[in-house]
């Protein structure tokens, strides 16, 4: 077994993040409960690469994310920071030990747990530890489940809504005295001094090493992070010293933004800032880990991803479930349990490392180390198309920036195919899937160098806290239909249960634009003579000579990328 | 207003109105911090929305758990969590004390002082004040062995402000020891040098001071003993498992039995290593009975452990990079970074070594060292709060124990200084102050008395009693501070109750500077981030 330990830094990291262990939660439930699809029962994964094995002080026995979350002070809303699992006997009210004279309590009001949380809650009381993941089977007499998804859809407010998941005491790190809405949290320069400032590092990471610590193997880390804002530099810093303590464990990086949904234009001095901190954020993170994949449309609701979604870009809830979904499928193959070399799994395929992706990907002659992510979702049938293109076709991008229908000789792909149907509506057998997309490879226009591919039988499971974001084409398992249903406009987890997915990872010169816009950017606002951002870098701790060497660093990776690249770096 | 011409939207408030906003501020981050000062204060028990408790007693966490709106207010609180980051004490102190400047200068405002004049007269008396405290602070000989008992008194003076008195006084000894014991000639010292661990287990008496080191952390070797005496000690940073080499080199095999080679021979490097350290223990421990642990900064993966384990050497992976350096310090030898020149003298020496386990957490100590220059406060607590709230004293504590070693100084407490400086203030720097100047200065000295007003306020004593008293004694020339059992004057000295003298002067320093600040604001201008048309 090897293990990955997940880390997710700023808010909408953990919104991706709570949909993530949504499903693992989801899965681990199906595969216990007697009533459910033998695909999940036999879904051949190794769930253990992500949880870990514990226990309480009263010798009862735990099973918990392997994960960090760095988040705002009083983003979990209801939620305790140390979860209910480890929970100590509660302390009489107003009795304090360690003072004598007078105690001032001052509690704010108790945040109202939501319809979703009451129902969680309720169920542990009735089954004790055991049945808390067994997801939507379960009797809840007092709660409908519609109401639930209705409550939900409603009112998300923080993360911690939707979670089913429980966590460990360490997992959750609240940011001592940053707290949520804080103003001016929006730029590397405050991130990174938020990290440093007190004992926040040391804790942060001291956090991460009680999880790494028990690891036997671990193959890597896969790191979640909201760029958006001050978390970007959060996350450097804290990167810096993983790259730094972990010289040898992978970093397999997502760079998430979420949709840009304020429609005020934003003032000159706010773009400058903005552009330059999306320019400064992807060097440094860059810098420090092995993969790099940038998520996160300008508009998710209106692009080509979501053809049979119909989600709101306002809602985080919405948006970040979609993202989830595609980290959830690109992290099959690290789990895909290997039976043997020569034996084959009737249920999965295409086992590999964190390493040996970074290795494919990043490791080739270019070494381009940014990734572009594409999905569909739900996955197209195998059936009855005459063309097998379908289903690249569907496979849209979730990065941001990039060219469409790019020729590139060079590429390399490595995709993951799950849950998907064949002929006659029944689940594709691995060999099918196989056979389907080396003949949609075959017929394609550009082919990529080299594909990896990763099967897995089992689709994405849909949990209860799911939002409702699948059109009205989208079949109860998935399926896509030809014609629409018509009750009603979006369907949610209690008419969709489960759905095929196929997620792909990209390195190709598609992804130029990206680098050439944030390399234009630093010229123009940040080195050119008199440019306006010169000073803003400097108060975020970037001298002259940091930005020239982002300055070569972005350039080279623009010219292995292009080397008929009109722009040379010496063009002043 | 030529302001609204500009933009409309802008609010402004002219001068009295924004004074009073500041002093208004200024005084409502006063009362709320006014009840915590000293022994006889009250804690502060903060719930928050999820449930999850607070507790604490100290200005500075108080003021970061506050979600402080009011500019003004922000201001202030920022000095004062500045005091808190340079001299480690005295937040709630600096804050009362520019919320007590403030409402002084506002009785003389208010009869049409200008601001300016009571500023000026801030700055006098604040280096008049400051010239008192040099001479009105008591040194400490730190030389090679310091007075314990006077870093004892001020480690309680603090202490005793943040728990209840046997907890406080259980906790002296050991800050006081923690310090000593990590001080080294002729060096700063160096308070990460002092681990402080906490566990989740039976109660706050059994807080204790460990001479050596306990990690978060156990060997994962079933094999491996859980408890060893006479132990030699190696601190490395070499990894001790098999990666995948980082070059992307790859195996390029044609059959079976090749592939196997290469594997093991991979596999090879990281036995070699492993077999060093055991060299290593072969030649220390043959003969005698002693055993050989093994603390490693990098990882150790199983069948290394095994072979380890195999050998009766205990092994522990991944430790905080900081207990490298504390372990050298406390077992002695040195940390290697690599196993090829491995002798005898790197290694450390403890005599017992043991693993606690609590559910699923592990401690592993390592104690009966000779000769420490570090060492670790075991917190103990039935549940995080309280343990918190310890952890926060305690960092208080050795604080204070550092400041009065660099200081070579303490200065009487109990508002012994505050009454002193009032005294001086009024009976002879006032009279040297040219015209209207004079009321700043007073108004500097009576803003001084906030501390021993607050202290008998907490204690459920008249504050004007009390302060006639003391200040009768003072005028008498006896240098005394307030008892808060009694509310009689007392002997600070006799008592025992010290407090840095660094934190003092940042307290002087800072706080007239920053009501001077507030004070001469004579505009508010609120006219959003974007007064400029976007171009």
């Amino acid at each position: 077994m090897k293990e990955i330990v997940t880390v997710q830094v700023g808010s909408y990291a953990n919104f991706i993040g709570s949909h993530f262990w949504n499903f693992q939660d989801e899965l681990l439930g199906l595969a216990d409960n007697p009533g459910s699809d033998e695909i999940f029962k036999n879904h051949n994964l190794d769930m253990n690469v992500l949880y870990r094995s514990g226990e309480t002080h009263q010798g009862i026995p735990t099973y918990t994310p392997r994960l960090v979350s760095v988040d705002f002070k009083g983003s979990l809303g209801s939620v305790n920071s140390r979860g209910t699992l480890y929970n100590e006997a509660p302390a009489p009210p107003g009795h304090v030990l360690t003072w004598n004279g007078g105690v001032a309590t001052s509690a704010s009001e108790p945040l109202k747990k939501n319809l979703f949380l009451e129902s969680l809650y309720l169920e542990d009381e009735d089954v004790g530890n055991t049945g808390f993941n067994s997801g939507k089977n379960d009797s809840r007499s007092e709660i409908q489940d519609k109401d639930i998804v209705e409550c939900l859809e409603t009112g998300v407010q923080y993360w911690t809504d939707f979670s089913k998941v429980h966590y460990h005491p360490q997992s959750l790190y609240e940011l001592s005295g940053l707290w949520m809405n804080i103003e001016g949290f929006d730029n590397y320069g405050v991130g990174r001094d938020a990290f440093s400032g007190g004992l926040r590092g040391e804790e942060i990471n001291e956090r991460l090493r009680f999880f790494i610590e028990e690891c036997d193997h671990i193959q890597g880390i896969q790191f979640v992070v909201d760029d958006a804002g001050g978390f970007s530099g959060v996350a450097g810093e804290f990167l810096e010293n993983i790259a730094d303590e972990y010289t040898n464990i992978p970093v397999l990086l997502y760079s998430v933004h979420s949709p840009d949904t304020s429609m005020d234009p934003k003032s000159r001095k706010r773009t400058i800032s903005c552009n330059l901190h999306d320019v400064v954020s992807f060097s440094r993170l860059l810098a420090f880990c092995k993969l790099f994949i940038p998520v996160g449309l300008p508009s998710l609701g209106k692009s080509r991803t979501s053809s049979f979604l119909s989600l709101k870009d306002e809602k985080p809830y919405h948006t970040s479930a979609v993202y989830a979904s595609a980290i959830h499928s690109i992290s099959l193959p690290f789990r895909i349990e290997q039976l043997g070399p020569s034996s084959q799994s009737s249920y999965t395929c295409g086992a590999m490392a964190v390493n040996d992706l970074v290795q494919m990907l990043a490791g080739q002659a270019r070494q381009n180390m940014v990734s572009i992510l594409d999905v569909s979702m739900p996955a197209p049938s195998f059936t009855g198309h005459p063309v097998q293109q379908y289903l690249l076709e569907n496979l849209q991008p979730l990065t941001p920036e990039i060219v469409e229908n790019v020729e590139d000789y060079q590429a390399v792909e490595s995709m993951t195919v799950h849950g998907v149907y064949g002929a006659g509506c029944q689940r594709a057998s691995i060999s099918e899937v196989k056979d389907a997309v080396q003949a949609a490879y075959e017929n394609a226009v550009t082919r990529p160098k080299f594909s990896h591919l990763s099967v897995a039988r089992c689709p994405l499971p849909i949990p209860l806290p799911f939002p409702s974001i699948f059109g009205n084409l989208v079949g109860q398992h998935g399926e896509l239909l030809d014609t629409p249903i018509s009750d009603s406009a979006s369907r949610g987890s209690l008419e969709v249960h489960s759905i095929p997915m196929a997620a792909r990872l990209r390195s190709s010169n598609a992804v130029l634009p990206f680098l050439e816009n944030r390399l234009g950017n630093l010229r123009k606002f940040g080195i050119a003579r008199g440019a306006p951002g010169t000073e803003l870098l400097r108060n975020w701790g970037f001298g002259k000579e940091d930005l020239e060497d982002i300055d070569e660093t972005l350039s080279k990776m623009v010219m292995t990328l292009n080397p008929y690249s009109q722009e040379s770096s010496d063009s002043d | 207003m030529s302001l609204r011409v500009l933009n409309p939207n802008a609010e402004v408030l002219n001068k009295s109105a924004a004074l009073h906003m500041n002093i208004n501020a200024a005084k409502g981050l006063q009362d709320v911090l006014k009840t915590n000062l000293g022994p006889k204060g009250t804690i502060k028990m903060l719930v928050g929305g999820a449930g999850d408790i607070k507790l604490t007693k100290d200005g500075n966490t108080l003021l970061k758990e506050m979600q402080i709106q009011n500019p003004t207010a922000i201001m202030i609180a920022r000095t004062a969590v500045a005091q808190d980051d340079t001299s480690g004490d005295g937040t709630t102190s600096t804050v009362l004390f520019i919320g007590e400047l403030m409402k002084q200068s506002e009785r003389y405002i208010d009869e049409g002082m200008h601001p300016r004049v009571i500023v000026d007269g801030f700055e006098i008396a604040k280096r008049a004040t400051l010239q008192f405290l040099e001479k009105f602070k008591i040194p400490v000989v730190m030389g090679e062995e310091p007075d314990k008992e006077i870093l004892k008194m001020v480690a309680r003076t603090t202490l005793r402000t943040k728990l209840y008195e046997a907890m406080a006084d259980q906790l002296t000894d050991i800050v006081a020891n923690a310090v000593l014991c990590i001080r080294k000639p002729e060096e700063p010292i160096d308070l990460f040098m002092v681990e402080i661990m906490h566990m989740r287990h039976k109660f706050d008496v059994d807080t204790r001071l460990v001479e050596g080191l306990v990690l978060d952390h156990g060997s994962r070797h079933p094999d491996m003993k859980r408890r060893a005496e006479n132990c030699y000690i190696l601190t490395c940073n070499v990894s001790l498992e098999y990666e995948k080499s980082e070059i992307n080199a790859g195996f390029f095999y044609t059959n079976a039995e090749q592939r196997e080679a290469m594997i093991a021979a991979e596999r090879r490097s990281v036995d070699e290593r492993v077999q060093k350290i055991i060299d290593l223990k072969n030649k220390v421990c043959t003969g005698n009975d002693n055993s050989f642990v093994v603390i490693n900064q990098k990882g150790i993966d199983p069948p290394s452990l095994d072979f380890l384990a195999r050998e009766g050497i205990i092994a522990l992976r991944r430790a905080k990079r900081r207990n490298m350096e504390r372990l050298v310090l406390a077992c002695g030898g040195e940390a290697v970074n690599s196993v090829d020149d491995l002798n005898p003298d790197c290694l450390g020496w403890a005599g017992l070594v043991y693993e606690h386990v609590l559910g699923e957490e592990k401690y592993t100590f390592v104690e009966n060292v000779k000769n420490p220059h570090s060492c670790t406060i075991l917190i103990k607590g039935p549940n995080d709060h309280t343990i918190a709230q310890i952890k926060d004293a305690v960092r208080d504590g050795l604080r204070a124990v550092k400041n009065t070693i660099e200081d070579e100084a303490v200065v009487l407490g109990a508002g012994a200084f505050e009454v002193a400086a009032r005294q001086y203030l009024v009976n002879d720097v006032k009279k040297t102050v040219q015209g209207r100047a004079q009321l700043g200065v007073e108004a500097f000295a009576d803003a001084l008395l906030v501390v021993p007003k607050t202290l008998a306020e907490n204690s459920g004593l008249d504050t004007q009693d009390v302060i006639i008293a003391l200040t009768g004694e003072h005028d008498k020339g006896n240098v005394v501070g307030l008892s808060q059992h009694t509310g009689e004057p007392i002997d600070p000295q006799m008592e025992g109750i010290f407090d840095n003298y660094s934190v003092k002067r940042q307290i002087i320093n800072s706080g007239p500077v920053i009501a001077s600040q507030l004070l001469l604001v004579d505009e508010v201008i609120r006219a959003g981030r974007n007064m400029r048309k976007p171009n």
